[in-house]
């Protein structure tokens, strides 16, 4: 059966309204060549010129044919001259080896990005203790700046939040003690899980959300505007000059963060003893002494100072894997705080085996 | 009178992925000699640039820097030859957080033993001589773009280095302000005999500036030589690129119209 051609007289302007109009039809036309005829055209725009391209590619391909009928030589170079497009290419192989080259290249992706986290875990801890007797790349008074910004800045919060959650704990415990007369054992209850577990914690996971997550961003940034490019040519180690006054910053006040948290937790304990419990002081805080030993505070100090330097390899670690641009920080400073959040409760787990 | 070499670029090939950008890329940089490095965009001049600071690690090839090689950033011999260095990048790479001051301190702090009285005099003398007098306590987001570029250059110039790098030092800034920056660099090389290195595609640059050329083409070096050499060319794309024409674009273009053309007329 012969198909039918069909003529169509264009509109004086071919813009992006005749493309949104007469597209869909021209596509779906199913019967023989297509005559555009453009005696009446004035003007083409952009939309109507790929339009056409594409509609001449697509009646190729069913052995048809568009003929561009009374069109102006003008017209004519430019659907000509317009550069063919890019033809897009599938990444995905989805032939049967496929999924084993996606499984390669992930497995290869994974152990960069390990062996990457564990290169900046290795300088942090070498240019922050051993490098410090070679090369000083960092400048004067920034350790004491960097010990306001991530310790002094963060103690109202760690001493607020630790308070409150001190008050929750005994609130709960208190409950459950007074049922069996035990009451008072609560001050040794708070005391010791503020001191071995919570104090850190909770000073951990605040500062993996303020100090980690401005150390991504700030290393970032850096990375984006060229200053770590900078620094370099300046011949100025990046890690030394960034990472190690935050790693020693971090390091000496985590713990002072950490202590103050913890006593916080046991002052809103004993608000919740005496005032809920009628408990006397001096029983809440005998009892306390009694029961807590110094390896406990031994063990929220060393969790302390651990969880500070995986806040900052973490945090650093992210920092200089980001690419392209501001959405690359925002992406990787909320990747660096949930990953630093998990790593952290994940190794408190692990500590509550070991010490 | 021959000249000491500076800086030596030999078959250099740099990769970004599975992508070459660079192709093996030869070339000599002699004491107080002004190149430019020039070519269409994405042709790889930057890239070169960052290869010769040690930024990017070449595929193939090596560079050396006043005789010894240019390695790793943690490679004590280059952080040693890169002391010797200036460069100025394209969008200027001042740490944010500090101030202009700070931040054309900030190599005789890390480098030197110099008293702070020596330095802060040097920082004056550096933003004065790159007409930044007042800008000093500012920080660099206070400053325009033109004042940023010239505040990047005093910190480039703070070791008073033998061996510079600008990357694009005119781009975006107005014709006066660009032609006093290339008066500065003559001068620096005129009075301190600095050997510069320049990555540009600023035509009046090019042409008040450049001793010799490195023309880059897709990749690969196309033409080297003085410069008045390659004004005499009179076809390919250096002559193109002098004529601020168009190269010939690929044949699949022409062939795409000639088929437009015999179908439908």
């Amino acid at each position: 059966m012969a198909f039918q051609e069909k003529t169509i007289s264009l509109p004086s302007a071919l813009d992006r309204e005749w493309v949104e109009k007469t597209f869909g039809p021209l596509e779906g036309f199913n019967g023989g060549d297509l005559i555009l005829d453009f005696s009446q055209t004035m003007r083409i725009d952009s939309a109507a010129l790929c339009a056409i391209r594409i509609l001449d590619k697509m009646y190729k391909d069913r052995g048809r044919k568009l003929v561009l009928r009374n069109i102006a030589a003008s017209f004519l170079s430019t659907l000509g001259a317009a550069p063919e497009p890019a033809p897009a290419v599938s990444k995905e192989d989805f032939s049967f080896h496929g999924p084993l080259i996606r499984a390669g290249d992930r497995l290869i992706a994974a152990k960069e990005t390990i062996v990457h986290a564990l290169s900046v875990l290795v300088e942090m801890i070498y240019w922050g203790t051993l490098g410090i007797l070679k090369k000083q790349d960092f400048r004067r008074g920034i350790l004491g700046e960097q010990m306001f910004q991530l310790g002094y800045k963060a103690l109202g919060i760690v001493a607020l939040l630790s308070f409150l959650i001190g008050m929750v704990l005994a609130l709960q415990a208190a409950i459950q003690l007074k049922t069996f007369g035990a009451g008072v054992f609560l001050g040794p209850l708070i005391g010791i899980t503020m001191v071995r577990e919570m104090g850190p914690l909770l000073t951990a996971i605040i500062l993996a959300g303020r100090t980690g997550s401005a150390t991504t961003a700030e290393i970032g940034t850096m990375g984006v505007g060229e200053e770590l490019d900078a620094l370099k040519t300046m011949g100025i180690n990046p890690i030394q000059f960034v990472v190690v006054p935050k790693f020693w910053a971090i390091s000496l006040t985590m713990p002072v963060l950490s202590i103050c948290g913890t006593v916080a937790g046991i002052i809103g304990g004993w608000c919740i003893g005496i005032f809920y419990l009628d408990l006397s002081s001096s029983l809440y805080w005998g009892q306390l002494w009694q029961y807590l030993f110094f390896r406990d505070v031994v063990a929220g100090f060393i969790k302390s100072v651990i969880f500070s330097w995986l806040i900052i390899w973490i945090g650093a670690f992210y920092g200089f894997r980001v690419r392209g641009g501001a959405e690359g920080v925002g992406r990787e400073t909320t990747a660096s705080v949930v990953a630093c959040i998990f790593i952290i409760i994940i190794a408190d787990a692990l500590f509550s085996f070991v010490i | 009178m021959t000249s000491s070499i500076i800086a030596q670029v030999r078959n250099l090939s740099v990769q970004y992925g599975t992508k070459h950008v660079l192709s093996d890329i030869s070339t000599s940089i002699v004491q107080s000699e002004i190149r430019v490095i020039l070519g269409a965009s994405g042709c790889g001049k930057t890239t070169l640039l960052k290869a010769m600071v040690g930024l990017l690690k070449p595929v193939a090839g090596s560079i050396r820097l006043f005789d010894t090689e240019i390695n790793d950033q943690d490679d004590p011999a280059t952080v040693e030859v890169l002391k010797k260095v200036g460069v100025l990048f394209q969008n200027c790479a001042l740490l944010g957080s500090l101030t202009i001051e700070d931040n054309i301190s900030l190599p005789l702090q890390m480098h030197t033993d110099l008293p702070l009285q020596v330095i802060k005099e040097i920082v004056s003398y550096k933003l004065a001589q790159v007409k930044l007098t007042d800008a000093g306590p500012l920080l660099p987001s206070e400053l325009s773009g033109g004042m940023r570029k010239r505040a990047a250059l005093a910190r480039a110039l703070v070791l008073d280095p033998p061996l510079l790098f600008c990357d694009e030092p005119s781009a975006g800034l107005d014709p006066v302000t660009a032609a006093g920056l290339d008066r500065l660099l003559i001068t620096l090389r005129e009075s301190l005999g600095i050997t510069i290195v320049v990555v540009t595609h600023e035509l009046h640059s090019i042409e008040s500036i450049a001793d010799n050329i490195s023309f880059l083409y897709d990749g690969s070096l196309f033409f080297e030589g003085p410069f008045t050499e390659a004004r005499k060319l009179t076809g390919g794309p250096v002559y193109d690129f002098f004529t601020r024409q168009e190269s010939n674009q690929p044949l699949h273009d022409e062939t795409r119209q000639d088929h437009f053309v015999e179908t439908y007329q």
